[in-house]
């Protein structure tokens, strides 16, 4: 694997697009995440579609390019597969808010050990621009001229409130920070969500009240109400972790210590298995 | 004409215990090593309404229930209504005396006497197994083994219950049934058993399902016996979430599975879709109950053959076949899995309610199942989407220093997306190069269509209708074949123009003709007539025999 993480693959994000802070920051975050004892190969990814999928084919990763809005789905999949895999997956704000907002709900809810990455950027970029779950009211797209008349989605309070074990915020302009977050979301046991502030250069141009409204979090909130409500903040925008737990995981309660694919029962003791079933329903 | 064939039928409200009442009857003609042919029918509720049982038995092997019975036990004034005419000529029927006098029939107090006991509302279905007991002449002894069995709750208050009933039963029944012994000691199985076994034995890890009759049954069995039989189950919160999950455990290796029904079904189509893009192996238990949409879900119905045969967008290889018999599901299913394991491509088990909740004496040998391991990457650089002669790329999975990209774009070799013309134009070729590959792999390895009996005329059918006909065609007497399509898709027109021109007959469970429609269609049969019953409940033999002798006449 090369050790800048690139592919071949011809990057089609516009110039200056919040996606290559990303991108530059889960590049930085995979070396430091091996440092950390996680072998590249381990580290499996997902992503669902629009512009912030193309990040699939910019990294040399193994994984799934999944479907709109069930990259969630795939990824509790591959962890269900294979629990000795660290799972993660990309997602827009239309992704996991519009089409695959059930999948976030109960993986937060079960607390599935995966992370979920949203590039937020508020529209749908890469079918020109409509508004989306997290478009501001009155924002104008080709779907709706005269402005959106829906209230956006807060994505963190929402997550906090369906039982997410860990919630943050990171900003596509601050790329060490945001790398910093995806290396403890991947570490941390359990569902992990990082919203990312992510302007789209084309249809919400944003750095300029981000660079100035962001504002470093100190420390994740120890209470769920003071969390939920640092997510509601409207005069700063904090980035950084809001809430970091400890929860049974879902994967564990089920299995235990059992692995579909280390553990599976050989041929052999599946045909005993079946064969005994069979002579207990034998009719005496 | 089947001439030691015996029918027991229990009708009642959902609550009063006639499903298990069928189920122990099931195992108590088996003490006399009968085959049996149990079948449930109950409506989409959980207190009231009217649910039965019938088990039909017989010293030879028997492949449906009769709708006639030779002892009926009715709980209440419905039952009376529905099912006083479902008797043989000498059937015996036992009612409840609270409702009023019957013409024919024995009065029992089956629900007064029920009424000193703890359970009076549930405690009834005893009445039936006592009932059946003393009119066979069985000692009161064989019933307090298996009161002791199956009726453990309350064992005391049960055997109280069920030895007064006995006695009375005994003692106003001048005239005891007998049933000859017969040699059989196979187990009783339902089909949703015998599909969960025989999925397990070629290697199922995981099972993936949203509740929905009639799929519902499977993973209940594997939720309950599946961990000693190396499958776990997980029920995620809706039918798209089931379908990605399996995709995804896929990619690590696990062989996966879902169940489901019609309308979960369609909300999997855009990830049966992913299948056959990523080419990932995935299992599915399509159940059908009577459609359209909510339909009728606790019954039966043929109508999704059509809409099996096509699902998901664009063009990939997809298998379809359907068991006709509960014992042919252990082994079809396992066939199945196998199938979605060498070709890498999403595959459909296609059942129906009667085949995965009736049960039937199965023969089932386990070690005759073998798992197919799939195409794998030796050494070198790996490419998912590897061109081959066969279309078949070779499986890698994580964690592997080689980077593995399954997608849903279309992709190159790597499995990184593209837009390319000729990259486009290539893997199309490679999928259509995999379809031609399972067309010959059909050809050569695997039954796609059963044949029973000789002669004309043909009778074509397929799924769980299958038993019926074939049960039909012995009380009949007819001579003729039964040919029974396993395989739907690809449509085994190979093995079937031979039938061209010969006198069919088609008999399926849907309104419009839709196997009907693909024989004529793809293999040029025109049959003489066709015989379709969709009514929600599964063909009676008799019926079906009667039917048969006047078009073939």
């Amino acid at each position: 694997m090369d050790q800048d993480f690139t592919t071949p693959v011809e990057n089609t994000w516009c110039p200056g697009c919040g996606n290559f802070g990303i991108l530059n920051a889960f590049r930085k975050a995979i070396p430091k995440l091996e440092k950390q004892g996680i072998n590249p190969k381990h580290l499996i990814i997902s992503a669902g579609i629009g512009c912030h999928g193309k990040i699939f084919d910019y990294v040399p990763l193994s994984g799934m390019y999944s479907l709109h809005g069930r990259s969630i789905a795939t990824v509790q999949g591959i962890k269900l597969g294979n629990p000795n895999l660290k799972v993660l997956t990309f997602a827009g704000d239309g992704d996991a808010f519009g089409e695959g907002i059930s999948h976030m709900i109960f993986a937060a809810k079960r607390n599935a050990d995966i992370t979920v990455i949203v590039h937020n950027n508020g529209t749908y970029a890469l079918t020109t621009g409509q508004f989306s779950p997290t478009s501001q009211k009155g924002f104008k797209g080709p779907s709706l001229p005269s402005g959106n008349i829906e209230e956006p989605l807060n994505p963190l309070s929402l997550m906090l409130e369906a039982g997410a074990s860990f919630v943050a915020r990171g900003y596509a302009g601050r790329i060490d920070h945001l790398a910093n977050l995806m290396v403890e979301a991947v570490l941390h046991e359990g569902f992990s969500y990082i919203d990312v502030l992510q302007p789209s250069v084309v249809f919400t141009n944003t750095y300029k009240e981000f660079n100035a409204s962001v504002e470093m979090i100190e420390k994740p909130a120890v209470r769920l109400e003071d969390a939920v409500q640092l997510a509601k903040r409207f005069d700063k925008i904090p980035i950084g972790v809001f809430y970091n737990v400890s929860k049974p995981i879902y994967h564990q309660e089920l299995y235990g210590e059992w692995n579909p694919v280390v553990n599976r029962l050989s041929h052999a003791e599946r045909i005993r298995s079946i064969a005994l079933y069979l002579s207990d329903h034998l009719q005496e | 004409m089947n001439d030691d064939l015996f029918t027991f039928l229990i009708a009642g409200k959902a609550g009063q215990g006639t499903k298990k009442a069928g189920i122990v009857a099931a195992n108590f003609f088996a003490r006399f090593k009968r085959n049996v042919f149990q079948m449930n029918d109950y409506p989409s509720l959980i207190r009231g309404g009217h649910n039965f049982s019938i088990v039909s038995t017989s010293t030879q092997k028997i492949y449906s229930h009769y709708m006639k019975a030779d002892l009926a036990v009715l709980l209440d004034q419905r039952s009376i209504k529905i099912h006083q005419n479902h008797l043989t000529e000498h059937g015996l029927l036992v009612y409840d005396d609270a409702i009023k006098k019957q013409e024919h029939g024995i009065g029992i107090p089956i629900t007064s006497l029920a009424k000193k006991y703890s359970t009076p509302d549930l405690i009834v279905g005893i009445a039936g197994i006592a009932t059946l007991v003393a009119a066979i002449a069985c000692d009161r002894s064989i019933l307090d083994t298996i009161i002791q069995k199956e009726y453990q709750r309350n064992v005391q208050d049960n055997l109280g219950y069920a030895h007064e009933i006995y006695d009375q039963v005994f003692e106003k029944t001048p005239k005891k049934f007998i049933l000859r012994n017969g040699t059989d000691t196979d187990p009783i199985l339902t089909g949703a058993e015998t599909i969960g076994l025989g999925v397990s034995a070629a290697g199922l890890d995981l099972f993936f399902a949203y509740p929905m009759t009639p799929s519902t049954p499977i993973l209940h069995f594997l939720s309950l016996q599946g961990k000693k039989l190396g499958v776990r189950t997980i029920q995620p919160e809706n039918e798209i979430a089931v379908a990605n999950m399996a995709i995804g455990a896929t990619f690590t290796g696990a062989r996966s599975m879902v169940g489901t029904s019609g309308g979960g079904f369609c909300l999997m189509q855009e990830a049966f879709s992913l299948a056959g893009m990523a080419e990932a192996p995935v299992l599915f238990f399509l159940g059908q109950r009577p459609g359209p949409s909510t339909g009728v879900p606790t019954y039966t119905e043929q109508g999704e053959l059509l809409h099996s045969l096509y699902p998901g967008q664009g063009e990939f290889p997809r298998i379809v076949a359907s068991p006709g018999s509960i014992e042919e599901a252990f082994y079809l299913s396992a066939e199945l899995l196998n199938l979605a394991w060498h070709f890498q491509t999403p595959v459909i088990l296609l059942s129906e309610k009667h085949l995965t909740e009736s049960s039937m004496n199965v023969n089932l040998q386990p070690d005759k199942i073998s798992e197919v391991k799939p195409l794998q990457h030796n050494n070198g650089n790996y490419q998912r989407y590897r061109k081959t002669d066969s279309g078949i790329s070779p499986l890698l999975f994580p964690p592997s220093k080689e980077m593995i990209k399954w997608t849903s774009y279309e992709h190159d070799e790597n499995g990184y997306t593209t837009e390319e013309a000729e990259a486009i134009t290539q893997m199309h070729i490679k999928r259509r190069t995999k379809q031609e590959s399972l067309v010959q792999y059909l050809k050569e390895n695997i039954k796609t269509v059963n044949e029973y009996g000789s002669g004309e005329p043909f009778l074509f059918t397929f799924g769980s209708t299958t038993m019926t006909v074939r049960e039909a065609v012995l009380v009949s007497g007819l001579q003729c074949s039964v040919i029974q399509l396993i395989y739907l898709q690809p449509f085994p027109s190979w093995h079937l123009q031979k039938y061209s021109g010969h006198k069919a007959i088609i008999i399926e469970q849907n309104s419009t003709g839709q196997l009907e429609q693909l024989l004529r269609e793809k293999c040029g049969i025109h049959p003489i007539t066709s015989i379709r019953q969709f009514d929600g409940r599964p063909f009676d033999p008799e019926l079906l025999a009667e039917k048969l002798k006047k078009v073939t006449a």
